[in-house]
């Protein structure tokens, strides 16, 4: 067997660093790819040997690290971290191909920094030890702060800083949490061990009330400020709207920050001080995200801004079928991490491939663009109606799962959660239609089609939309038995 | 005669020193680079023999080390260490500063005193005897007051010496001060008979007396607020193989001393000077981050930020349990390779500038040197990267492990605001050190391509290596530290 989880590190971080070194484009992108198509490689090879039928870690290694902390590096897959790798690994290469023919600055380091982003990102999911599993999520940052800040657009700076030091102080302030957990654990147990799951099972025993939901809401805090969720979410409009096409995917392809609610979060709820008041609040953020997403995107001009708000919105399904706690909402809102990540790649790559024909994104300035790209309409329409929840694409299998199981325990933030469901649809139809529809703007002069690598991108991603939306099990499979355990732990407490 | 084995690493050291002053008198003027490589060479053995005498006291009894003539001097894990830490810092200055002196008329006296500089640093991390450490401390000093003055034609190099030669005249007079009413109350000069004998100590107004004077004292060399008047000035004015130096390494001797002194001959005090430090760490982190973020030289906001790693290192005596005293003596070593390797990618640029003739001369090291310094001088911005990131204490660093490690064990014993608070310094220090990054890779560089001459880029690599070792693969020092630590409880 071999140590699948490790090489899907290893394999993009050796990639990125030959990638630095290239001095062509050519080389640049085609070692990018090269290396992308590799860790694709490995996960197919994992996803074909992974047991869907368990909730156990698979492909479990480790090894001492700093003994003296009781630190091991860790890492394994589950049903949990398993899809959000295949989206990862499915969806770079086609970025790397998206982006082949643009004209850039210093390509042999915007491929190596994607290539060192997606070595993080998949080293977040893969973590078993919350040593490493920090590691690998403060080194998301940096790959992202660069990418921003040097391909993105007028704003840039500002909103490099503004993602970079905003993330960074959740993320201490989570560091904070993990630290409580372990001394806590430590102080009880009298072993030293930063295992995830060791530590996660050992909050249970933790005594005072105070210092569990204090533990508990300094972790969720760095989650739910990844995630993000309303009323933390400050950094991702000028974040994704001022990153180039490929940091805005990356952006959306880091889905640690649901990751952690489901891997630490949840397990972790049942047992604080007050359970019932936490899910209360984790509702709350969810419903009203998406509510609070959907009617900004709506008066949005700009369209990167607008599917930003989009993505926000969608991503309050995530922290409200979490809340749901019932096994199929929460496998729901796993599949909503899944199915956000492959639509909003199709919506920001339609926005970025609009731009560079046309030079703006202000959707007033566009219109009729569906007769000179035909092709990026077709794309993007798949990606817009995926977005809005049209039945036989992932978008509705998501959305379906969290909002019917999420009705069982929270009613009245589902029922918040259905009213901005046709917001929803209204501003994605109606940017659809004053973008791409009606009569050409004569002003854009004359604009051409996305190239053929573009389609190819768009083309396979869309697909797989529509093939996971008309047939979710090979994704919901995996993810099933990871939500009943969850749930059960739940459950078993009596919340 | 067994004794002097152990002091091998400072006798080579010295024998070094000699031999460079000797050599550079019959030496021709074009042939003196040879010294700097000698001089190398000398801290390389030096540091071998150091490492070595590791396992010689893993042979006998760790802990407690080996009292060596007549109990004046301490070898333990604690000295071992921290002569690491001067050691590293001394080998990457060196290396470094074989293109500084390049066509200098003093290479000689250069090397000659970072030599004994770090052997009085040495001797400091070893005393167990307070007249030996303020002997010692004095020689570093001395030659520190004199490297920092190197350029003796820049106005701003020269104003930086005076200043730190009258207030470091100043502290040492206070820290001689403190320690003759500490040998007042106790009737002897011996660390460890000051130990013994707590009750000598205990409730003695006298004690209190000396703990004010000698926290001025140590305080002014670990640039603790309000100690810390000097170096900022000192930093930017001295030539920047130099400014490491101070920084990383003559900063790290008033941290062991104070080891020394206040944690194990003071003791008996730790209630009055354990709140003491607590404040004043809150102080030196927060003033030091605060005033960094308003400068326009990147080597005034080195100094600054130097400060405020200080104020993080002495949250250890705050905390005083094994794992903090560990994690702060673990920090020192992250400091130095971070510290210095900043120092260096400055002096690159530095002297990038002054070889190019251009720009605003008279603050060299402005942000605006380093605009596109990613294009310029790739190795430079990379390495520099790599140490403002470990400064902010992203992973995988040295200063992320040294953080985690000191962080997570002022949690552990109860002080979690002051943990929050260094933890909140952490995050607003990222905000002048990203904008460092920003002006290296996002700017258009002014000039052209400049390659990195081999000896800064040597060196550069040394404290990459530096870094990213204890990032990687922090076991062995963490472990170092925390035997280093139990020689403190």
């Amino acid at each position: 067997m071999l140590p699948v989880a490790s090489l899907l590190i290893l394999v993009p971080l050796i990639f990125a660093v030959v990638t630095f070194f290239t001095k062509t484009k050519e080389l640049a992108a085609g070692l990018g790819f090269l290396g992308s198509l590799a860790t694709l490689g490995l996960t197919l090879y994992a996803y074909l040997n992974f047991d869907s039928s368990t909730a156990a870690m698979q492909f479990y290694e480790s090894v001492s690290w700093i003994p003296f902390l009781g630190v091991n590096y860790s890492v394994g897959i589950d049903g949990i971290s398993m899809p959000l790798i295949l989206l990862n690994a499915i969806v770079i290469p086609f970025l790397i191909l998206f982006t082949w023919k643009e004209d850039m600055e210093a390509p042999n380091r915007f491929y190596g920094l994607i290539l060192t982003m997606q070595a993080a990102v998949i080293g977040v999911f893969v973590a078993l030890d919350f040593v490493v599993f920090y590691i690998f999520w403060e080194l998301t940052l940096v790959p992202l702060f660069f990418i921003v800040n040097i391909w993105g657009g007028e704003k840039r700076a500002h909103a490099s800083y503004k993602f970079f030091i905003y993330t960074h102080v959740a993320s201490l302030v989570m560091l904070l949490g993990i630290f409580g957990l372990f001394y806590t654990a430590l102080q009880q147990t009298g072993v030293a061990t930063f295992d995830i799951r060791e530590l996660v099972a050992q909050f249970q025993f933790f005594e005072s009330g105070l210092v569990r939901d204090g533990i508990f809401l300094a972790i969720l805090f760095g989650f739910l400020a990844k995630l993000p969720t309303f009323p933390f979410h400050s950094w991702l409009p000028d974040a994704y709207t001022e990153a180039p096409t490929a940091g805005s995917v990356l952006f959306i392809l880091l889905k640690i920050g649901g990751y952690g609610l489901f891997r630490i979060s949840l397990p972790m709820l049942p047992n604080t001080g007050n359970p019932d008041m936490m899910i209360m609040m984790l509702g709350l953020l969810g419903s009203f995200s998406i509510l609070y997403g959907a009617l900004v995107a709506l008066r949005q001009r700009d369209l990167k801004r607008m599917i930003a708000y989009s993505s926000l919105s969608h991503m309050g399904y995530v922290t409200l079928g979490s809340a749901g706690l019932v096994a199929l909402s929460v496998s729901g809102a796993m599949f909503q991490q899944f199915s956000h990540g492959l639509i909003m790649s199709i919506m920001f790559m339609s926005a970025g491939a609009i731009q560079t024909s046309t030079g703006t994104r202000i959707i007033n300035e566009l219109g009729g663009l569906a007769k000179k790209m035909p092709m990026l309409t077709v794309a993007m329409m798949v990606g817009f109606m995926a977005s809005l929840g049209l039945p036989g694409l992932t978008g509705f299998i998501a959305e379906f799962l969290v909002l019917t199981f999420s009705f069982v325990n929270l009613p009245g933030f589902v029922l918040l959660a259905l009213l901005a469901i046709v917001i929803t649809a209204g501003y994605h139809l109606w940017a659809m239609q004053r973008a791409m529809f009606g009569v050409y703007n004569e002003k854009l002069g004359d604009v051409r089609d996305i190239n053929s690598l573009q389609v190819f991108s768009m083309a396979v991603i869309a697909l797989l939309v529509l093939y996971f939306g008309l047939n979710p099990s090979p994704v919901l499979n995996m993810m099933i038995e990871n939500s009943e355990a969850i749930v059960s732990l739940v459950a078993a407490v009596g919340v | 005669m067994d004794e002097i084995m152990y002091l091998a690493p400072e006798i080579v050291l010295v024998a070094t020193g000699l031999v460079v002053l000797l050599a550079g008198v019959f030496l021709s003027p074009q042939s003196k680079n040879v010294l700097g490589y000698l001089a190398t060479l000398g801290i390389l053995a030096s540091g071998i023999l150091t490492v070595n005498s590791f396992e010689l006291l893993t042979m006998g009894s760790f802990q407690v080390g080996y009292a060596i003539f007549s109990e004046t001097l301490s070898i333990d894990a604690l000295s071992q260490f921290f002569k690491l830490v001067f050691l590293a810092v001394a080998l990457i200055v060196s290396i470094a500063s074989i293109k500084y002196t390049e066509n200098s008329d003093h290479t000689e006296e250069f090397y000659t005193l970072v030599l004994f500089a770090t052997f009085g640093m040495m001797i400091v991390a070893s005393a167990n005897d307070l007249i030996l450490l303020f002997c010692a401390f004095e020689l570093a000093s001395l030659a520190t007051f004199a490297l920092a003055g190197f350029e003796k034609q820049n106005a701003r190099s020269l104003e930086g010496a005076m200043k730190y030669f009258i207030i470091g005249s100043v502290s040492a007079a206070l820290m001689l001060f403190g320690l003759s009413f500490v040998y007042g109350a106790t009737g002897t000069t011996s660390i460890s008979l000051i130990a013994k004998n707590p009750g000598l100590l205990i409730g003695n107004p006298i004690g209190l007396v000396a703990i004010v004077l000698l926290t001025a004292g140590f305080g002014f060399k670990m640039a603790l607020v309000p100690f810390h008047m000097w170096a900022p000035d000192t930093y930017q004015g001295s030539p920047s193989v130099v400014s490491a130096l101070l920084a990383a390494g003559s900063k790290k001797m008033g941290f062991v001393a104070a080891f020394r002194v206040f944690i194990i001959a003071l003791a008996a005090l730790q209630p009055d000077w354990q709140f003491m430090f607590a404040l004043l760490a809150v102080v030196t982190m927060t003033f030091g981050n605060v005033v960094a973020v308003a400068q326009t030289s990147v080597k005034r906001m080195l100094a600054y930020s130097s400060l405020a790693q200080a104020g993080y290192i002495a949250m250890a005596f705050a905390v005083m349990t094994p794992v903090a005293l560990g994690g702060g003596i673990m920090y020192t070593l992250a400091h130095a390779f971070m510290k210095a390797g900043a120092f260096i990618a400055a002096a690159a640029v530095v002297w990038m500038v002054a070889s190019e003739k251009k720009g605003n001369l008279d603050i060299p090291d402005h942000l605006d040197s380093f605009r596109g310094l990613g294009k310029r001088m790739p190795l430079a911005a990379l390495c520099m990267t790599v140490f403002v990131f470990a400064l902010a204490g992203i992973p995988p660093t040295a200063g992320f492990m040294a953080k985690f490690v000191l962080f997570s064990s002022t949690i552990q014993a109860g002080m979690t605001w002051l943990a929050v608070i260094a933890i909140l310094n952490s995050a607003l220090s990222l905000f002048y050190y990203a904008r460092l990054v920003k002006y290296m890779y996002f700017l258009p560089p002014e000039g052209e391509k400049v390659s990195v001459p081999f000896p800064y880029a040597a060196a550069l690599l040394v404290a990459v290596a530096g870094v990213l070792a204890m990032g990687l693969w922090p076991e062995p020092f963490v472990e170092l530290a925390m035997k280093a630590a139990m020689v403190l409880v």
